[in-house]
């Protein structure tokens, strides 16, 4: 049953009177950040250019927390091609990496960047992004990309994007539950869906094209699936009881959930296209959560079929289940990074609930974070960051942190309370 | 679960009324009611079944995923289990009961878990210490001496005494003018045994496959069946189901040779990564008994020690 909105029109519309919801803060750095200076970029089109790209590429770098900024005041000169480049003048200010480029505006925008080295003085990397005018700040954060994959070798996640629900809280009245997506720095926030209706569990497709969730609208929990270029809405479940934690397979053909339509939450599997339903799981402890290995070969999810909630894999070849977190007596709601090798959780340690990492082959745990109530993983698509929601006084907000656990920030929201953060996967542009 | 369905069961009657709900948890109800009884056999009261016999529980087909199904042994409920007795059969008290056994089950399945991943785990460790202590006293003894004698004893610490027997005979072969195909089967021997000296153990394997399939009955052969049951213990991954017939193999035709103590000891251990404690217990014993005397023999006393 499809429910055609044109509402998502609407809701732009909305988006627009908000902006950056998000804020950035930065916790906690590498010890010794590399200095780069984005230099201005050069405009050439009319009237003044839409955006800083300069200042937006040179937020990306900074908040990976592997590189330092260099002030505009410092520079000595503003360069935008390469034949104004004079390497002393970054020297003598300890820039180790010099950015300089231009936005030229014809019937789309194109962005041309040159990264120098100053020490060996001469140009390590240059590049072009082409788009439409509207997605002028996701060709600078691809801009970002590139420039952060040339200089540490990790392919970068900045043009990538986020889904969070967000909760105003009202004494008076039902609590405000809102879906948004947001471009990875917090910025260009977008309503999806908003209402007294709680919102749970948004998650993305494979191909970044659509999302899913969990809404109450009609006053018990269903599932829905939501075109984010078309608005197109679709409730997939309608289930007694529990419609919950939906997860695209990465072929994108299945989604994996949890009903409890047969007694008591278990996973099941909605084939997309045909609307077959499997039933994954028959346990009458809860099983809960799943979330698919890259490969689709087999899922993670949650059960207390051992007692204590604790992660366990199924493989969908064999059908076996293996339990696959034993340290601690709390382990819940996994994710995997795309190297199906490290997995992001909650672990509970002397009763503070964390953020750690599961490398499933040396089976080793490791716990990145220091605050108590931390819940809802997700990893960025590079695999270095992950991203959580924690608690700051009353409110919830989200925060980041290394895979490594060097770098950390947080994304403390306006107003209201932020959860359930969802990474987009790689979007191809 | 045969072992325990074999008594009856007390709550037969329970089950079958709900049989869809919990034809999970019987085996378990089996459990309990046969550790009370054995309780109060124990404290010398006498066994009265609290609920009537009624029937085998029909039905008993578990359809859903149970992976450690059949290991559950009565032996490992813990005894601090508190169960209160049925008084009532009505459904309020089954209820009850139901969610206390679904309780018990999933504490015993999450026992069951952790301590197979203990064995697991140990088992691995077991592994890697062996292979690390053995490549360590290769490369003690191999700093030693230059000659293949000290550092071959030196790979394995089982090998250590009774190499000298086998040694001395090749010694005295080089020493003395040898036909020129048992020159060449020294040769071969000696260049195969070098690899391992070097640490080259995926080579060696391939190296003693060689020797072995052009002197099959050579003089070196249950030297080198030996040897191929060692590297194939220490190369990555280690392949314990082809060392053990190795060893086997130079126990069956050559249960003359010097290397036989060394062999039997290590197929202890072979049958111990295997996970088969009863054959591994055979083999240490046997070297104990036969070779009371031998480096071996210590070697499966420790062996024992540590791990049975």
């Amino acid at each position: 049953m499809w429910i055609r909105r044109a509402s998502l029109l609407a809701l732009l519309f909305f988006a627009s009177s908000l902006r950056a919801e998000l804020q950035i803060e930065i916790n906690q750095g590498l010890d010794n950040p590399t200095p780069i200076a984005v230099v201005p970029f050069g405009w050439q089109g009319l009237g003044a250019a839409p955006e800083d790209v300069a200042q937006i590429v040179d937020s990306d770098l900074v908040r990976s927390g592997q590189f330092a900024p260099v002030s505009r005041r410092d520079m000595l000169s503003y360069p935008t091609r390469e034949t104004e480049m004079y390497f002393r003048d970054w020297r003598a200010i300890s820039a180790e990496y010099v950015l300089i480029g231009q936005v030229t505006l014809g019937t789309q925008i194109r962005i041309d960047f040159q990264l120098f080295d100053t020490t060996r003085q001469l140009a390590i990397d240059s590049g072009t992004v082409t788009g439409p005018v509207t997605e002028l700040r996701m060709l600078s954060h691809r801009v970002s990309d590139a420039v952060y994959e040339r200089l540490t070798g990790i392919s970068g996640a900045f043009a990538t994007r986020l889904l969070y629900v967000s909760v105003m809280r009202n004494p008076n009245a039902k609590d405000f539950y809102r879906l948004t997506l947001a471009d990875s720095d917090g910025q260009r926030p977008i309503v999806l869906l908003e209402g007294r209706d709680p919102i749970l569990s948004p998650t993305w497709s494979p191909d970044g094209q659509e999302v899913a969730y969990v809404s109450f609208e009609t006053s018990r929990p269903a599932i829905y699936r939501q075109n984010l270029r078309t608005g197109a809405r679709e409730q997939l479940t309608n289930f007694q009881g529990l419609n919950n934690s939906p997860a695209w397979s990465p072929d994108g053909n299945t989604m994996a959930l949890v009903l409890s339509k047969d007694g008591n939450p278990d996973i099941y599997l909605l084939n997309l296209t045909s609307r077959a339903l499997t039933r994954l799981t028959r346990h009458f402890a809860i099983d809960t959560e799943p979330t698919w290995m890259p490969d689709g070969k087999s899922l993670l999810f949650t059960s207390d079929r051992g007692g204590r909630p604790q992660i366990y894999r199924y493989d969908l070849r064999t059908k076996k289940i293996q339990r696959i977190t034993f340290e601690g007596a709390f382990n819940a709601r996994a994710r995997v990074a795309q190297d199906g090798r490290n997995v992001a959780l909650v672990h509970q340690r002397d009763g503070r609930y964390h953020i750690a990492v599961l490398d499933l082959v040396t089976d080793r745990l490791t716990v990145l974070t220091e605050t108590s109530l931390d819940e809802s993983p997700s990893i960025a698509p590079n695999g270095s960051v992950v991203l959580y929601a924690t608690k700051r006084g009353q409110d919830s907000i989200l925060a980041a942190v290394a895979v490594d656990g060097g770098v950390r920030f947080s994304l403390p929201a306006r107003e209201g309370s932020v959860q359930e953060p969802a990474w987009s996967p790689y979007v191809t542009p | 679960m045969t072992g325990v369905s074999r008594k009856p069961a007390l709550f037969a009657g329970f089950l079958l009324v709900t049989a869809a709900l919990i034809t999970s948890a019987q085996d378990y109800v089996d459990v309990e009611a046969e550790r009370r009884a054995e309780d109060a056999t124990r404290n010398g009261a006498v066994v009265t079944p609290v609920a009537p016999v009624i029937a085998e529980p029909a039905g008993s087909t578990y359809s859903g995923i149970r992976p450690y199904s059949g290991m559950t042994t009565v032996a490992q409920v813990p005894s601090d289990v508190t169960v209160s007795p049925i008084t009532g059969d009505d459904s309020g008290s089954m209820v009850l009961r139901v969610q206390q056994l679904e309780a018990d089950v999933r504490r015993l399945n999450g026992q069951l878990e952790e301590a197979l991943e203990a064995l697991r785990l140990l088992e691995a460790q077991t592994l890697e210490r062996y292979v690390d202590i053995d490549r360590r006293l290769a490369t003690g003894n191999g700093a030693g001496g230059s000659t293949g004698s000290s550092a071959e004893a030196g790979l394995l610490g089982g090998a250590l005494s009774q190499t000298n027997g086998s040694q001395a005979t090749m010694q005295s072969s080089s020493a003395s003018p040898a036909v020129d195909a048992e020159a060449g089967e020294e040769a071969a021997y000696r260049a195969a045994y070098e690899l391992v000296r070097l640490k080259q153990f995926d080579d060696a394997v391939v190296a003693f496959e060689g020797f072995l399939a052009e002197f099959p009955f050579g003089r070196y052969a249950p030297n080198a069946h030996y040897w191929m049951g060692e590297l194939y213990l220490v190369i990555t991954p280690p392949d314990p189901e082809l060392a053990r017939q190795n060893f086997k193999l130079l126990l069956d035709q050559y249960p003359a040779d010097a290397k036989v103590p060394d062999a039997l000891y290590k197929l202890g251990r072979v049958q111990f990564i295997k996970g088969n404690r009863q054959r591994s217990r055979e083999y240490l014993d046997e070297v104990i008994r036969e070779y009371p005397s031998h480096a071996a023999a210590q070697l499966a006393r420790q062996f024992l020690l540590e791990n049975f």
